[in-house]
């Protein structure tokens, strides 16, 4: 398999030429255009029960897409996710990464879909109940709105909740008020999400709410 | 003429360097910035004459759309045109070729381009695409744009292209829609529906990001508009 990102860091797109016999998994929808003997399978997002967990509690599909190269040469598909941004890829080696809603663009065979809780205050606060979870031997590809900051944390960090983007398992995150109760409401940052621990974080340099919450009041 | 674009895939534009007399055709709004020594006539695009098919075609087409006409009074005139979203522009070397353009893709083209408004049947409004298309033909250059990069695929056979994602193709293409895999149901249920397909041999441009998905993705956030 031989995938290529172009188009970053405004609007990255993915690029594979699949193998004989090679396939990708990709979130439902993300397929641009592929070559036409693709095999395409739509697969429950790992199970019925924790498919329909994904879609209702984790803001994810129910229904991913498998594409197999069944021929016996390679095979091209071109992904990308539904908003502007760039994407990147990640070789997982037996480790797991927890993505935060939408972020999940494709996957190869022997990554494990997850879910994972991500506690009352995130599902309160919109950003879903459950995290979705990459794990296994193979490689990954997520997406941003914007470009996307990759951070080492050691010891503690602040974000913006709506600009994480994925994070590493270890790191301890607890949604809190950015500052004060009048700086939390009035400074426009509302929650904010503390990272502890040691780990990589992914950061968005846009995020959807932002742009939502610009367009709204021009709206009549 | 030259036309050179900059920023893209991000936000691109395009300067265009005329000579003495030559002529940029565009759509209405492309321009952003020009020279002084440059005049603007403003037309409709004329269609051709009879056919039961253009009679259909203008009765549900709107008859016409405005073209701006961008003329060199002196060497060295420079017209700059970008599009309303966020994306790149291609520039088109047509040599005797058709084209055809989505209607959204088209920007501007040289006068020596030819012009006429093409229909691809209903599955245009399937395919999410407008019902209208422009057929490009004879010499010179066009820039069409997209939500997103552009990319050439090149068809020889058979190749599938997601409903939303085309930006222009050679004539010598044909697309029908169909179902992305093997089964109706698969295809449903995977979020892919109704694709594409194009066949023949010759090439399509396709758009990396579908504006219609953002806007589908924006829209469940958004405040319902007061009526």
């Amino acid at each position: 398999m031989e995938a290529n990102i172009h188009g970053s860091p405004s609007f990255a797109y993915l690029d594979i030429e699949l193998a004989p016999g090679e396939s990708v998994i990709a979130e439902s929808d993300a397929m641009a255009t592929m070559s036409a003997d693709l095999d395409v399978k739509a697969r429950l997002n790992g199970g019925l029960f924790s498919g329909l967990c994904k879609k209702l509690l984790g803001k994810e599909s129910l229904f991913i897409n498998e594409f197999t190269n069944t021929r016996g040469e390679n095979r091209r598909i071109t992904l990308a996710q539904s908003n502007p941004g760039d994407i990147t890829h990640m070789a997982l080696h037996s480790k797991t990464i927890c993505l935060q809603p939408g972020a999940y663009i494709a996957s190869t065979s022997q990554i494990k879909l997850g879910l994972q809780w991500a506690g009352f205050v995130s599902g309160i606060s919109r950003e879903g109940f459950f995290r979705l979870t990459v794990s296994g031997e193979g490689s990954v590809w997520f997406g941003s709105y914007g470009g996307l900051i990759e951070k080492e944390i050691d010891g503690e960090f602040i974000v913006d909740t709506s600009h994480l983007v994925a994070y590493e398992p270890q790191l301890k995150l607890k949604l809190q008020m950015a500052g004060g109760f009048f700086s939390s409401i009035f400074s426009g940052e509302g929650l904010v999400t503390r990272v502890e621990g040691k780990g990589k974080i992914w950061l968005q340099t846009r995020s959807v709410s932002g742009l939502v919450g610009w367009l709204n009041p021009k709206l009549f | 003429m030259k036309i050179e674009t900059i920023h893209g895939p991000g936000n691109a534009a395009a300067h265009v360097t005329l000579e003495n007399n030559e002529t940029l055709v565009a759509e209405g709004g492309a321009m952003i910035a020009m020279s002084t020594n440059v005049s603007i006539e403003t037309t409709t695009h004329q269609k051709r004459k009879g056919g039961i098919m253009s009679g259909l075609k203008r009765l549900l087409g709107n008859e016409s759309f405005f073209l701006n006409h961008f003329t060199a009074n002196s060497d060295g005139a420079v017209v700059t045109v970008s599009p309303t979203l966020s994306g790149d522009l291609k520039v088109l070397k047509l040599n005797n070729d058709r084209i055809i353009v989505q209607s959204g893709s088209y920007v501007a083209c040289e006068k020596s381009v030819e012009m006429d408004i093409g229909w691809q049947g209903f599955k245009s409004l399937f395919a999410k695409e407008g019902l209208f298309w422009l057929n490009l033909s004879g010499q010179g250059q066009v820039i069409v744009n997209s939500f997103g990069a552009i990319y050439p695929i090149d068809v020889d056979g058979e190749y599938i292209v997601d409903t939303g994602h085309i930006v222009a193709f050679d004539e010598t293409l044909n697309f029908s829609l169909s179902k992305a895999g093997k089964s109706w149901i698969s295809s449903i249920l995977g979020g892919e529906g109704l694709v594409c397909r194009f066949k023949g041999k010759g090439t399509v441009w396709c758009q990396s990001h579908n504006a219609s998905a953002f806007g589908r993705a924006l829209g469940k956030q958004l405040k319902p508009i007061k009526r």
